[in-house]
């Protein structure tokens, strides 16, 4: 069974469950977020500031940031 | 006499000294290059990412191969090709044929070796042993376990490979959240061990047997694989995979190293190690760019071997796509504001295969109105486009009538499709009051009975603002909605759903 996990897109707490990936927090943080990463309008990072995929793999407690795509 | 004999003994010795040292070719360092990619998750063919570029496509396998034959030319002795998981699930091109075309390019391109990655279990058991089976490369997995102990059937827990003289350990680890995080009937009988746990005797095994150099190759992303570095000595590098991450500089704790290459084909990871050759300790190492971008133009090379096994598979999923999956006797059309036929109809597949009491659907994810007649499969993709799964969690009545209360609320529509449940709105009144009868079969909803719910996973992430889906319990993942609803429809066909009253709607 997968159990509920937190992460943090911006800095903002959300919910998630266990398995779920980058583009799940992106939903359940706000809807507009993941619109705009489909269409590649923003860049998803990890804290280091490494690039992350929409179908990236979530660890709780995890932090993501989204920034414009400059070139987009 | 005695003099000129030292002397001449001194003279000797020097000479034979000088020579042996001027005549030494060998250099005192040995260079090694790994290259490695990750979480191909089926992208073979070439596409746009605009975050890279506007205008040069990305991902090519035939342009990755070919960075990988330029590559090797450079190292030709010296040079590993590993994968680090999650190879195939995710295109049509790849789904179709369960992971084929990967395999074969794979297999062209002779990879040293690939860890089990948790996708790899979504096609169930049977057919991860057959991909493997057809693998030429070791898979490997050291912390998979079946009820006796053992590891999988041509799973091996790590590999040795020899390199200029160097022996190389490759020991495979998959991340321990594929045992929740996958549908349970596709990874039954299977345990996933703490890599910590597991690790320290086979690094022990693999240095008592010659390894001069450790790989750990993880399916486990990057946190946790920071973490291994830390809580586990003696891991020289760790090729890593699972969290999508574009690790371009490598991260370094302690005396490990970790990569990573992105997705999706979109990178290939080139990792150069100067090791030394009495030490066998890794001196210099790439510290920055280690990713290089597998553009995919007309002006980039492509291998042309590949390339044809690529338009092979292309050209076959025409034709799988035009293959008549089923029937439906009746127009299958889809309707943001209320009850859809089709909605019914895939509710229903979702609801036989998961047992759940109740199955729910964004209206706003039926994408097309299918026409009486046959069913093709390109069809189905263009119904349900996206990859979603089937979520199926337990939540209370007072959660469910919330759910549909949020769904009178929508200004656009987006009401929850349903089966199992039947449901009358009424518009009039206000918000937070609109669902005025709910019937769980032939019962009214108890707010305090806990029923089986299933969905999608978009809805259980809290999509369309459907919030309570977030507070389930009992989470488990279910297979690929789209195949699933193949499969019932090629059963029952001919299909013939019907406006049943499952949604009734006042205004």
């Amino acid at each position: 069974m997968a159990r509920q996990i937190f992460v943090y897109v911006n800095d903002e707490p959300v919910t998630v469950y266990e398995g779920m990936h980058v583009k799940h927090a992106l939903i359940s943080c706000d809807i507009s977020l993941y619109e705009a990463a489909k269409n590649e309008e923003i860049i998803i990072e990890d804290k280091n500031g490494f690039e992350i995929g929409l179908d990236g793999a979530l660890n709780e407690g995890e932090r993501i940031y989204t920034r414009p795509n400059i070139l987009a | 006499m005695k003099r000129i004999l030292h002397i001449f003994t001194v003279a000797l010795l020097f000479f034979v000294l000088s020579t042996s040292c001027a005549f030494s070719t060998e250099p005192s360092t040995i260079g090694i290059t790994i290259l490695h990619i990750n979480d191909t998750h089926g992208h073979i063919l070439q596409y746009l990412k605009k975050s890279i570029s506007s205008e040069i496509p990305v991902g090519g396998a035939a342009q990755l191969a070919a960075m990988i034959h330029d590559e090797r030319i450079r190292n030709p002795h010296g040079t590993l090709l590993l994968s680090g998981g999650d190879m195939f699930q995710g295109t049509p091109i790849s789904n179709i044929f369960r992971g084929k075309p990967v395999i074969e390019i794979m297999n062209y391109l002779t990879f040293d070796a690939m860890v089990i990655g948790n996708h790899e279990f979504d096609w169930k058991q049977d057919a991860l042993m057959t991909m493997i089976r057809s693998a030429d490369f070791p898979v490997l997995s050291a912390n998979i376990m079946d009820t006796k102990g053992h590891y999988i059937p041509a799973v091996q827990p790590y590999i040795i490979l020899e390199r200029k003289g160097l022996k190389i350990a490759i020991i495979g680890i998959t991340t321990v959240e594929t045992v929740t995080t996958t549908k349970p009937d596709n990874v039954t009988g299977l345990t996933f061990l703490d890599p910590e746990k597991i690790l320290p005797p086979l690094l022990q095994d693999v240095r008592n047997r010659g390894a001069d150099v450790v790989i750990v190759l993880s399916h486990s992303g990057l946190d946790a694989d920071r973490k291994l570095a830390k809580n586990v000595d003696g891991i020289d590098v760790i090729v890593g995979g699972h969290t999508h991450t574009a690790v371009t500089d490598p991260v370094v704790v302690d005396t490990t190293i970790i990569v990573q290459a992105g997705c999706f084909g979109l990178y290939l990871g080139v990792l150069e190690l100067t090791i030394h050759r009495e030490t066998k300790r890794i001196v210099h190492w790439t510290r920055a760019r280690e990713l290089k971008t597998v553009f995919s133009g007309p002006d980039n090379p492509a291998d042309i071997h590949v390339a044809g096994i690529i338009n092979k598979y292309n050209n076959r999923i025409k034709d799988v796509f035009t293959r008549v999956v089923g029937e439906t006797t009746v127009d299958l059309v889809q309707n943001r504001r209320g009850e859809s036929n089709e909605g019914n109809l895939l509710c229903d597949a979702m609801r036989q295969e998961t047992g759940a009491s109740i199955a729910f659907f964004n209206s706003g994810g039926l994408k097309i109105t299918i026409p009486r007649g046959k069913i093709t499969m390109e069809a189905i993709y263009e119904l349900l486009p996206y990859d979603n799964v089937l979520m199926t969690m337990d939540l209370t009545g007072r959660q469910i009538r919330e759910l549909m209360e949020h769904g009178a609320t929508l200004p656009h529509g987006g009401i929850l499709q349903t089966s199992g449940i039947s449901v009358t709105y009424d518009f009039k009144k206000p918000v937070g009051e609109r669902v005025v009868n709910v019937d769980v079969g032939n019962n009214p909803l108890n707010p305090m009975n806990v029923y089986t719910v299933t969905t999608n996973d978009f809805l259980a992430a809290g999509g369309d603002g459907y919030t309570t889906f977030k507070e389930g319990e009992n989470i488990r993942y279910g297979d690929s909605l789209r195949d699933v609803f193949v499969e019932y429809i090629k059963k029952l066909s001919p299909v013939g759903p019907k406006i049943e009253g499952r949604i009734v709607i006042r205004r």
